[in-house]
């Protein structure tokens, strides 16, 4: 009893707090949520003031239906959405982005870090009932690795071996240090999946992935393009601080609705209780609804113009590409597009990365002077290239639109071309694109996720055919070291080149993480990723 | 007659394979390449080849199609690029709820165009008659995605009477269900309904025009009977025509309206699948569409047969 009287208090306190700072709702700024049980770590800190009851259902709104359960083949972002609830995987990230023990608890770098060894968890059961131990993870990984057609084999690139060591030790040995590794095993590469259930289900388990992990919600019913039922897993291993089982709920329904308007009228009117993604513009109006709670966290996500900067194209001439970088208004971009919602952003590494420096603003303020003056220097008359926008899309046609009205103010011209979103990708997969393209990127919880498949020579998602020796052995040193001061030293050399001196693309802006709930939904906090983690939710009665 | 709908329905076979070789044409001429929007923001390279051979679209044209349709002739329509899911069964899932909007749709558009269209042409040239011809003027004219929102932001968002999108099984909850099909119903009606209305009341002044209406009027009748038993059989036919015809398009009818209402139907998923460059489910829904669209003409032309004994598909008539 005088316990819970202790807990009340505490948490009342927080809620004072938290009341107190400011009409932004509850961010709790500095709260970090941190792997339940691990006996190091704090508590989820409970954001508002109340006792967390167990039980519950809530409805909660996904952008898009889950296209893949199967985490060895998903290749969207709204799928992890549902993989975070219903797998484990052998690390996660804490609310600030750190990562930290889950299925494994403890990992150790040896022999110049190219030996990796993880401890796991101990009696850890899948949903189906088979029990998780190193067999599992060797399993697991080595299906990623090397199963046809597999969507992590990038991931997982690094790994030569796995070694079972004894039931809850196993061993990656690597061909070379790769230190972004565990940042990728924190995500689908180190979700753990029952092999009973994954070889009952042949083809159809990606869709039917029933009882298959051994995360804190189960999944037991899909109905495609409709909803998802998610049930408790009563025997989850997470507690929250006082030692009671988690998760709280006893149910989570899935809803993928698709468009943006929609999905935050299901929240106003009370049929949802949760989402994560709301268009900027609605922004503001949910901040003013009573009975919803708006927070958000800077995320990983930037955006980027990409030109295509291989010879023969007009952005050939690293000078072009910077004088677009100078000649483009961020602030402008950021408040008239994006309704402040975001940061103003000048390269790839995001603000939750380590190795992100607030001081880099290399383009402070448009200069539509410099940019001229740059133009004039190449000798070639005035600037003028194709710019490939995505139809369908009317904010990003105003984007687009704005960046051309900048560029006009420093005479440069920017041919705006709508065309479908699958031809722009095909001509930028092609490399044949003439001028621009404006694309995203989700980003990654390693800053290694940002950078090196998109500027280091020939990499996958290097779009703008860049090549620059320097950018590419700065970004092979930090690859070679787990030391972070070593790392942020690299990478902050190579951010440097592929902004400034020799620009790669024109980075202009961060995502947010948001997450937006309803009053009585309680326990929550964004994550740098924008993925909810359920388990701490809790339904005020 | 047997002999009649034997032959149409033979018929129907080189229609649907014309159908079907359109569809695969104009969807390899959009331009894109279905792994490359499938990969997202994994594109390794190694890994789309595999899925490329893994799919089949590594191979020329003219032998995915004739793989695809040595499959479909067997009844086999693939699987879905994106999902791995049977596309037969995903369209049988999402029929009900097609079919559920669509029949909820044409029940209603034609219950209101039979009753104020009948009223309208009892009543002639009357202030009823000018202004459900003003009201069908209007129906018909608007766009159903403008009716649509603007009955989730007045009925759903300001009054909060019916859900503004989605769709819960009717057997699940049979309350939700028919709460949510209200808006979309109606939506979806509002055009049909409105054409319909203007069918019945031309019709039914055409018959009125008739001889026998004039001679059942002699006899003493009731003008209720007359309306109901001599004049409305025979207005019915070209009313027939156009409520079989909507019944037959009624996958094709439902797109917009499925994809404004979020109702999880056969329309919807065309609309994701063509955005998707999902090949095997966009040949497939079309072919569907296309024989139901075949089958209802058929039915129509049978129903003629009933309702005009003088019709006759019989052996006299070839």
């Amino acid at each position: 009893m005088s316990r819970s009287v202790k807990l009340f208090a505490f948490l009342a306190t927080a809620g004072l707090l938290i009341a107190a700072c400011g009409d932004s709702g509850p961010s709790a700024p500095g709260a970090q949520q941190s792997a339940p049980g691990t006996a190091a770590s704090p508590a989820p800190a409970a954001p508002a003031a109340g006792r967390p009851a167990p039980g519950g259902t809530l409805t909660f709104v996904l952008e898009n239906d889950v296209i893949n359960f199967d985490p060895l083949v998903s290749r969207a972002f709204v799928d992890r959405n549902v993989h975070y609830q219903i797998y484990d995987s052998l690390v996660r990230i804490d609310a600030a982005g750190k990562i930290i023990p889950w299925l494994a608890e403890k990992w150790e770098f040896s022999d110049g870090d190219k030996t990796v060894t993880l401890s796991l968890r101990k009696n850890v059961t899948y949903h189906d009932g088979t029990a998780f131990d190193a067999e599992s993870v060797k399993w697991n990984i080595d299906r990623y690795r090397t199963a046809k057609g597999s969507a992590r084999s990038g991931e997982l690139a690094s790994i030569d071996t796995v070694e079972v060591v004894d039931p809850s030790t196993v061993r990656f040995k690597l061909k070379a240090p790769f230190a972004g590794l565990l940042a990728n095993l924190v995500d689908r590469a180190g979700m753990m999946v029952s092999r009973k259930a994954v070889e009952a289900g042949g083809e159809d388990f990606t869709r039917k992935a029933f009882r298959a992990g051994t995360g804190p919600f189960i999944l037991t019913e899909a109905i495609k393009d409709d909803h998802m039922t998610l049930e408790k897993n009563p025997n989850w291993w997470g507690t929250d601080k006082d030692g009671n089982k988690l998760p709280y709920l006893d149910k989570i329904t899935v809803k993928p609705i698709t468009n943006s308007d929609v999905r935050l009228t299901n929240l106003k009117t009370g049929d949802a209780h949760v989402g994560n993604n709301i268009a900027g513009k609605d922004v503001a109006g949910v901040k003013a609804e009573g009975t919803l709670v708006y927070q958000e966290k800077p995320g990983l996500s930037f955006a980027s113009i990409i030109p295509n900067r291989a010879p023969g194209f007009v952005f050939e001439d690293a000078r072009y590409v910077r004088a677009v970088s100078m000649a483009i208004d961020r602030q402008e971009i950021h408040e008239k597009v994006f309704f402040g919602v975001g940061a103003i952003g000048y390269g790839p590494i995001a603000p939750p990365h380590f190795a992100f420096d607030p001081a880099f603003k290399p383009f402070p303020k448009a200069d539509a002077d410099g940019a001229k003056k740059l133009v004039a220097e190449v000798g070639k008359g005035a600037l003028t290239f194709e710019f490939l926008v995505s139809s369908g899309d009317p904010q990003t046609l105003q984007l687009a639109q704005l960046i051309q009205a900048q560029l006009a103010k420093a005479e440069i011209t920017a041919e705006i071309k709508q065309l479908q979103f699958s031809e722009i990708l095909k001509l930028q997969d092609e490399k044949s694109f003439k001028g621009a393209t404006l694309i995203g990127w989700s980003g990654r919880i390693d800053p290694d996720g940002n950078t090196y498949d998109h500027v280091f020579t020939d990499r996958p998602f290097n779009d703008s055919s860049y090549s620059n020796a320097d950018v590419d052995k700065a970004l092979d040193e930090q690859r070679a070291t787990t030391d972070e001061a070593k790392r942020k030293a690299a990478l902050r050399k190579a951010e440097q080149t592929m902004v400034v001196d020799d620009p790669a693309r024109i980075w202009y802006r961060f995502g947010v993480a948001q997450l937006i709930t309803v009053k009585a939904l309680q326990g929550l906090e964004p994550y740098p990723d924008q993925l909810i983690r359920f388990q701490f939710a809790w339904l005020k009665k | 007659m047997t002999q009649y709908v034997i032959r149409r329905l033979l018929l129907m076979i080189p229609v649907a394979f014309l159908v079907t070789i359109i569809a695969f044409g104009l969807l390899r001429l959009a331009p894109g390449d279905p792994v490359l929007v499938y990969a997202g923001e994994e594109r390794d390279p190694v890994s789309l080849q595999e899925l490329r051979v893994l799919y089949g679209l590594d191979k020329p044209l003219p032998v995915q199609y004739i793989v695809w349709l040595q499959h479909a002739v067997r009844g086999d329509l693939g699987r879905s690029l994106r999902t791995r899911q049977p596309v037969s069964e995903a369209i049988i899932e999402r029929l009900p709820a097609t079919l559920e909007l669509g029949l909820a749709a044409i029940a209603l558009s034609t219950s209101i165009a039979l009753i104020v269209g009948t009223i309208a042409a009892v009543k002639r040239n009357s202030f009823v008659d000018l202004l459900t011809s003003s009201i069908t003027l209007a129906a018909v004219s608007l766009p159903n995605f403008f009716l649509g929102l603007i009955l989730i932001l007045v009925l759903g968002l300001a009054l909060r009477m019916f859900p503004p999108g989605g769709y819960v099984p009717f057997l699940e909850d049979p309350g939700d269900n028919l709460r949510r099909l209200v808006l979309p119903a109606i939506t979806l009606a509002t055009a049909s309904m409105a054409v319909n209305l203007r069918q019945v009341r031309s019709s039914l002044l055409d018959v009125f025009s008739h001889e026998y209406i004039r001679t059942a009027r002699a006899k003493g009748l009731r003008e209720s009977t007359v309306i109901a038993r001599h004049a409305m059989k025979n207005a019915l036919i070209p009313i027939v025509t156009l409520i079989g015809l909507q019944i037959g398009s009624v996958i094709e009818g439902a797109i917009i309206t499925e994809t404004i209402f979020f109702w999880p139907g056969v329309g919807r998923l065309l609309v994701d699948s063509i955005t998707g460059l999902d090949y095997p489910v966009v040949q497939a829904v079309v072919l569907v569409s296309a024989l139901s669209f075949m089958l209802s003409t058929l039915a129509v032309d049978m129903l003629y047969a009933w309702l005009d004994p003088r019709i006759s598909y019989g052996r006299s008539r070839t």
